[in-house]
């Protein structure tokens, strides 16, 4: 059954996607209506998708790294609803549902790797799901961050476009992207901790090199030096943009890492 | 119901006639008593603006009677209408709902979108419905024409985009700073279109500000008039460094805020950005600023481009508003055109119930000895013969009007029934 409901996910993931950049495009209610409609069906099913897996399974459907991933793309969705919601933000659709779709795609298509019989202990599970929630707060600090680049370009060089009057001020996206910086990160980290407490404890070692491990550990210096800037060096703007965008690359790459590279992450 | 507008606007007829045509209150409702009182016209409101002078009516002759109308009007303003013959624009029937409809959108406006279009169409309705001139038809009408109105509002973008060089700075810093609210603002200069622009900051919040001039008495008028701060000239870069927004208009022969001034004030402001309104020719302020991060400007030149970019914008956007409006007139045409038909249909009843109830009256009065029984049956087979009798000319107006063709109807069953003056 589970397959059906993910795939139904999957295809109002995609539609969602493409209502919501023709609404960005063309700006009718309907279509944005409309977008929010098949965000809110692909999130139904992905919801029941993910909820018969875990029956399936016996227990959270953390045990591998696509069913990992299929839960930060159900984090990911839920929370650009409430914010989309929340924040009267009608684009951001445009900018995250293009990042759930690419994760989807790619967690549908990985090889079912199950992680390590070894990491099944309930320490790993608070250690997978804070770094779930970490990486969903990164697509959407992300998505506010191209959101940004895009206004900011426009307002700088005087021509304002189409997205001009559509995107919200530099300094709201400015604040976007540094209040899901310091939501995501502590979750990252703890995380992160978390997984090498365990690693030590399993293989002796922390540094015993499994690529997924190593680019979380990358992601997690770029989004450190990211925070530290901002906090302390007054980093705003432009560059703060750059690097979370830099940040989140890391994080594609060390997902992919973990979906196709043999790694202990994936025994 | 024979409905038109008539008139003349920006769009065919020079200022200089308009000037002459255009009405004042008294003037209008004198006009709308001859025309209506007079009986030219059944309904008529006159529509007088600097952009358009028109009348829209009902007349029981169509064709004559907006002429006449219009040249009435001509004769009470002293205008020639010969001269306004050649101007003059006639929409009847459905070109006359889209008419209202465009003029009350402001789709038919100099400035597509403008805002005080509504205002004046209400106003002039009003009025006319304080001289008893507006009947069903116009009001029905107008009304719609005002939900139009709120509709395209709403639904397009037409009216949302700065169309002036000062509203399009505000609508910038708008997009710059989140809220407008608590943002410092200094005055460079005391120009007329820089006070304009920093009244419109002062609406949206912003606050304290600050004015600099050369002139000590004038930068203390203005900051009086902006209730501001008057800043003496040589302090002006520890104003600049306390400040969100500088608004420059000086008469300066040379770029007095220079890339340096900003780049040493820049390095202390953390993440708020400076945006920079540059409304002197020659300019204020130094371009090398561009380059300095969170720092913004823009000058007349690049105003005046934000200010097309929005104008294309409206123009696009009143596309849309024009679809909309081609698809309430289909909507009003039809529920016009019940209305038109219902009277007929409601009296055509009346007259065959009055009939009938009299025939039986006529018979029973001959029936001194029928049973309750017998009265009901009389009055039961009576009811049903005119019912039966009704059911295909009723349906055929409904169907008429839904495919408005039902004037030649409507006059048929008066005539065919003796139903009198329709009303």
């Amino acid at each position: 059954m589970h397959p059906h409901l993910q795939n139904i996910a999957i295809i109002a993931y995609v539609c969602a996607m493409g209502l919501a950049l023709a609404h960005l495009v063309q700006r009718q209610a309907l279509v944005h209506r409309l977008a929010l409609l098949a965000t809110l069906v692909g999130w139904i099913a992905h919801t029941l998708a993910l909820v018969v897996l875990a029956i399936e399974i016996g227990g959270p459907p953390l045990g591998t790294l696509p069913h990992a991933v299929s839960v930060v793309v159900w984090v990911v969705v839920l929370l650009e609803m409430l914010v989309e919601r929340q924040s009267g933000v009608t684009v951001l659709g445009a900018f995250v549902m293009p990042v759930v779709v690419v994760l989807s795609l790619r967690s549908s298509v990985a090889r079912p790797v199950t992680l390590a019989p070894v990491l099944g202990n309930a320490w790993i599970w608070i250690h997978i799901a804070l770094a779930l929630v970490g990486i969903a707060a990164f697509v959407l600090n992300f998505a506010g961050a191209i959101m940004y680049l895009l206004q900011e370009r426009q307002i700088r060089h005087k021509r304002p476009g189409r997205f001009y009057h559509r995107l919200p001020p530099l300094q709201t996206l400015d604040r976007w992207t540094y209040r899901t910086l310091a939501l995501g990160f502590p979750f990252l980290t703890t995380g992160l901790i978390l997984g090498a407490v365990w690693a030590r404890t399993a293989w002796g070692s922390v540094f015993a090199f499994d690529p997924l491990a190593f680019f979380s550990l990358v992601a997690w210096v770029i989004y450190a030096g990211t925070l530290a800037g901002r906090a302390a060096g007054g980093w705003h703007g432009r560059r703060a943009a750059y690097f979370a965008i830099i940040g989140f690359a890391a994080l594609v790459v060390t997902l992919g890492a973990g979906l196709f590279l043999p790694g202990r992450h994936g025994a | 119901m024979p409905l038109f507008a008539a008139g003349i606007s920006h769009k065919n007829a020079p200022l200089a006639l308009r000037e002459q045509l255009a009405a004042d209150e008294d003037k209008v409702r004198e006009i709308l008593r001859d025309l209506v009182g007079g009986g030219m016209l059944r309904e008529a409101v006159i529509l007088s603006t600097c952009n358009r002078v028109e009348v829209y009516g009902v007349a029981d002759v169509p064709g004559e009677a907006r002429a006449i109308a219009f040249r009435h009007l001509c004769r009470q303003r002293g205008v020639q209408s010969a001269s306004v013959e050649g101007l003059l624009y006639t929409h009847a029937e459905e070109e006359a709902i889209r008419h209202a409809f465009r003029v009350a959108a402001s789709l038919d406006s100099m400035m597509i979108g403008e805002p005080q279009i509504l205002g004046q169409v209400k106003d002039a309705f009003a009025l006319a419905q304080g001289c008893e001139a507006v009947g069903p038809a116009l009001h029905t009408l107008f009304t719609q024409a005002f939900a139009v109105a709120k509709r395209v509002r709403t639904e397009t973008e037409i009216a949302r985009h700065a169309v002036s060089v000062s509203f399009a700075a505000v609508e910038l810093a708008k997009k710059i700073f989140a809220k407008l609210a608590g943002r410092a603002v200094l005055l460079l200069g005391a120009g007329k279109m820089s006070e304009l622009a920093a009244k419109h900051l002062v609406e949206q919040g912003a606050f304290p500000i600050y004015v600099v001039n050369r002139t000590w008495a004038r930068a203390q008028e203005l900051a009086r008039a902006l209730s501001g701060t008057a800043v003496p000239f040589e302090e002006m870069g520890t104003a600049l460094a306390a400040v969100d927004i500088v608004i420059t208009s000086t008469g300066a022969p040379a770029a007095i805020v220079t890339r340096d001034m900003v780049a040493r004030v820049v390095r202390g402001r953390g993440t708020r950005p400076l945006f920079f309104i540059d409304i002197a020719v020659p300019r204020d302020v130094e371009p090398g600023v561009d380059a300095l991060p969170g720092v913004y400007r823009y000058d007349i030149d690049d105003l005046q481009q934000v200010v097309d970019a929005n104008i294309r914008e409206r123009l696009r956007e009143a596309q849309r508003a024009e679809a909309l409006v081609e698809r309430e007139v289909a909507k009003f045409r039809a529920r016009l055109g019940d209305v038109e038909v219902i009277p007929t249909i409601v009296s055509l009843r009346e007259r065959l119930e009055e009939i009938r109830a009299g025939e039986v009256r006529k018979t029973l009065a001959r029936l001194p000895d029928a049973s309750p029984e017998t009265r009901d049956a009389l009055e039961a087979l009576s009811a049903g013969i005119v019912n039966k009798i009704l059911h295909a000319p009723i349906t055929k107006l409904r169907e008429s009007s839904r495919a408005g063709a039902h004037r030649s109807w409507l006059a048929l069953v008066h005539e065919l029934f003796g139903l009198g003056r329709r009303s």
